[in-house]
């Protein structure tokens, strides 16, 4: 090689030294942002659970599940708010609902560092900046069945609102019969939302445990597949939060979440709805409290037994991801399944 | 539409946006490696301009389409799915083994693509090398990602100084690479009156190559109208998504491959079917054939032996680095600096370092 090829080999690694320097520098000294945040626990989210409250009268399936024609006939009603949940980033972004409302489950509906739903304070920050007061009626839809829109619900319920439908079908419903989409970020004037917190929709492993132990009269509703119920797996294919123990807590009743819906994702009619959990026991006589695995397909059953028929229902959002991994606890595991061995 | 991916309308767009990247490519000889090439050893920047017009134009629609996406950047969230990545060590050693990787096969991932179109020899044993180096790249993933990854920035300027500010630092630093490399222009020949004539049409359409700033026009606004309907440009999703479904299926992957699937990038998934992204490649083969057919320019040939092994090691020094990198010359160079985000910036400069240190290695004797 001659002299200015060797020159231009110098320069040129000596550019690539210079670039991998700049950048181990700039990873070494960037600040520690998220690893060190602490969060302060909501008091009143901690707080056993009252179950006092009387079941409140079943209101009108339409008022708690809307249409698609429903939905395109108030998009300009201002007493109306759109919120969508979706699980695939960047739905919302390429066509929403016009005027709808973007929540993000992971970072809107939960706390980001500790196990727990959105602390109030950031809540009630979320929702006056989307425009809702405490008497907006608040559409929620999203893809998934409606997983999270589901789960939007039930945060929102328990922090006050008091109109909280969802869009029958989802937004798979909504695309399916060729409805507008929107690209347009909405923007609203600021609301008044103020969190009045209704911890009787939420329950926590003490509050299974006494149901368990025969101290509290309640039935449990497990809504997972009959092989994650029994035991003989111990999650879905592909879903990566795992429980050390497989079956289910003991005297919950199995009804898979799916079953209260049509082939095309809509509900089910009341009546069909009250026949499938009655045939399993649960007819709204004792409180329940619902659970799944992380606590997100429990709040779309949570929807249908507490907003659609009106029943005395709690969501257990730490679900069998906690449950099954505590120390101590009796299990019902009909398959036998031992953690680690074939 | 989203309910089953690879199908629908999102699927049929991929399509005919591959179709239109590979004419681009092919009509413009849209390579990074040639470009560089030229810049590097022949001191000739004008093919260069096409990367720089690319940058600039899907700056600018990038620019817009944030401003829907997510209004107000300051809030410290990235805009969905833009492919903004960790700026750790190991981008930097990825962007430099691709680089070699490109010297040594002779193009870069894309640029094999649509070379597929035009029958080259060499393409076939590069893409199959970068299928085995995506391998190697999901099996040493977990050990970078805990020593580097996992905890590196991720800086996307949107957040310091909005979508104006960015857009104006990133035009002027574009601009000031485009000024500081007009000196590297050839002289514009002298050029008789034309009649415009179908003949002539034909002739500047298909047989001349490109200028340079109508190529990079046109991928600059395929990559803006990606990203608004369907996901940023990329061309590794699909091919690494192959190579993880195989090394799963024969149980070859660690159980768990850390924070791989919480980056934007040019992610790869365990499927059984054809992601909107192996819908894009179809079109982009497909378009470069069509153009190469119309054009006179598809050649079918043999590799010899010795550039087969090269384009294979340049294959597998690419795939790696592609899955490290998140992505490659057009997911992470051309997606994230249209971004705004500081990965693209990182690994664009690491290829080209890469790409010079490999030519005066002489590492392309084989192309």
């Amino acid at each position: 090689m001659n002299t200015p090829t060797l020159r231009l080999a110098g320069a040129a690694l000596a550019g690539a030294l210079a670039t991998l320097a700049i950048v181990t520098v700039i990873s070494v000294v960037r600040p520690q942002t998220n690893a060190t945040q602490l969060v302060q626990p909501a008091t009143t989210n901690n707080a056993p659970v009252s179950t006092a409250n009387a079941p409140r009268e079943p209101r009108p399936f339409d008022q708690v599940v809307v249409s698609t024609d429903w939905l395109a006939a108030n998009l300009n009603n201002p007493q109306v708010r759109v919120i969508e949940v979706s699980v695939v980033p960047g739905l919302y972004e390429r066509g929403h609902i016009p005027g709808a409302v973007n929540f993000v489950w992971t970072t809107d509906f939960v706390d980001t560092v500790a196990r727990n739903i959105i602390a109030p304070e950031r809540f009630q920050e979320l929702a006056r900046a989307a425009g809702i007061n405490n008497d907006t009626t608040i559409v929620l839809y999203g893809d998934n069945y409606n997983w999270f829109a589901a789960w939007g619900a039930w945060v929102f319920r328990q922090y006050g609102a008091t109109d909280v439908r969802l869009l029958d079908g989802g937004r798979s419903k909504w695309e399916a019969e060729n409805r507008e989409l929107s690209t347009r970020a909405p923007s609203y004037p600021a609301g008044a939302f103020t969190v009045q917190q209704d911890s009787s929709l939420r329950a926590f492993l003490p509050d299974v445990l006494k149901v368990v132990y025969g101290e509290a009269d309640k039935v449990l509703v497990d809504i997972r597949s009959p092989d994650e119920f029994s035991g003989k797996i111990f999650a879905p294919e592909g879903f990566q939060e795992l429980a050390v123990r497989a079956g289910h807590i003991p005297g919950a009743m199995n009804v898979p979440w799916k079953k209260a819906l049509n082939d095309d994702g809509t509900f089910k009619s009341v009546e069909e709805l009250r026949k499938l959990y009655a045939d399993a026991g649960i007819d709204g006589s004792k409180p329940i409290i619902t659970y799944c695995r992380i606590g997100e397909r429990a709040s779309h059953t949570w929807f249908v037994l507490s907003e659609i028929l009106g029943y005395q229902v709690a969501l257990y959002d730490g679900s069998w991801t906690e449950y099954g991994n505590s120390v101590g606890v009796p299990i019902a595991n009909p398959a036998g399944t031992v953690w680690g061995v074939k | 539409m989203h309910a089953i991916p690879g199908s629908g309308a999102p699927a049929a767009l991929s399509l005919l946006l591959g179709g239109a990247l590979g004419i681009a490519f092919e009509c413009g000889r849209f390579c990074f490696f040639c470009i560089f090439r030229d810049l590097i050893e022949r001191r000739q920047a004008g093919p260069l301009y096409a990367i720089l017009t690319a940058l600039a134009i899907s700056g600018i629609g990038y620019a817009i389409v944030f401003g829907a996406f997510l209004p107000n950047p300051a809030s410290g969230r990235l805009a969905p799915d833009a492919h903004i990545g960790p700026v750790s060590p190991a981008l930097a050693l990825a962007g430099l083994v691709f680089g070699l990787g490109m010297a040594l096969s002779g193009a870069c991932i894309s640029g094999h693509l649509y070379r597929l179109g035009e029958g080259s020899g060499s393409a076939l044993p590069a893409l199959a090398g970068a299928l085995i180096g995506f391998g190697l790249g999901l099996r040493t993933w977990n050990w970078l990602y805990v020593t580097m990854i996992a905890g590196a920035p991720v800086i996307w300027l949107p957040n310091l100084i909005g979508y104006g500010g960015s857009l104006i630092v990133h035009l002027l630093v574009l601009g000031i690479i485009a000024l500081s490399l007009l000196r590297w222009l050839a002289p514009l020949a002298e050029q008789p009156a034309r009649a415009i004539t179908p003949t002539y049409l034909r002739t500047v359409l298909l047989e001349r190559r490109w200028n340079p700033l109508v190529t990079g026009a046109i991928v600059g606004i395929i990559s803006v109208i990606a990203y608004l309907r369907i996901e940023p440009l990329g061309v590794t999703s699909q091919l690494g998504s192959l190579s993880r479904t195989v090394l799963h299926n024969y149980g070859l992957l660690p159980d768990r491959l850390n924070g791989l699937d919480s980056f934007a990038g040019c992610a790869t998934q365990v499927v059984q079917t054809i992601t909107t992204n192996g819908w894009l490649i179809g079109g982009l083969i497909t378009g470069s054939l069509g153009a190469a057919l119309l054009a006179g320019r598809f050649r079918p040939s043999l590799p010899r032996r010795s550039s087969s092994l090269a384009a294979l090691a340049g294959g597998i020094l690419m795939g790696w680095g592609a899955i490290i990198a998140l992505g490659c010359t057009v997911g992470t160079l051309l997606s994230g600096i249209g971004a705004f985000a500081l990965s693209g910036w990182v690994f664009g400069i690491t290829v080209f370092a890469g790409v010079w240190i490999g030519i005066t290695l002489r590492l392309h004797r084989w192309v």
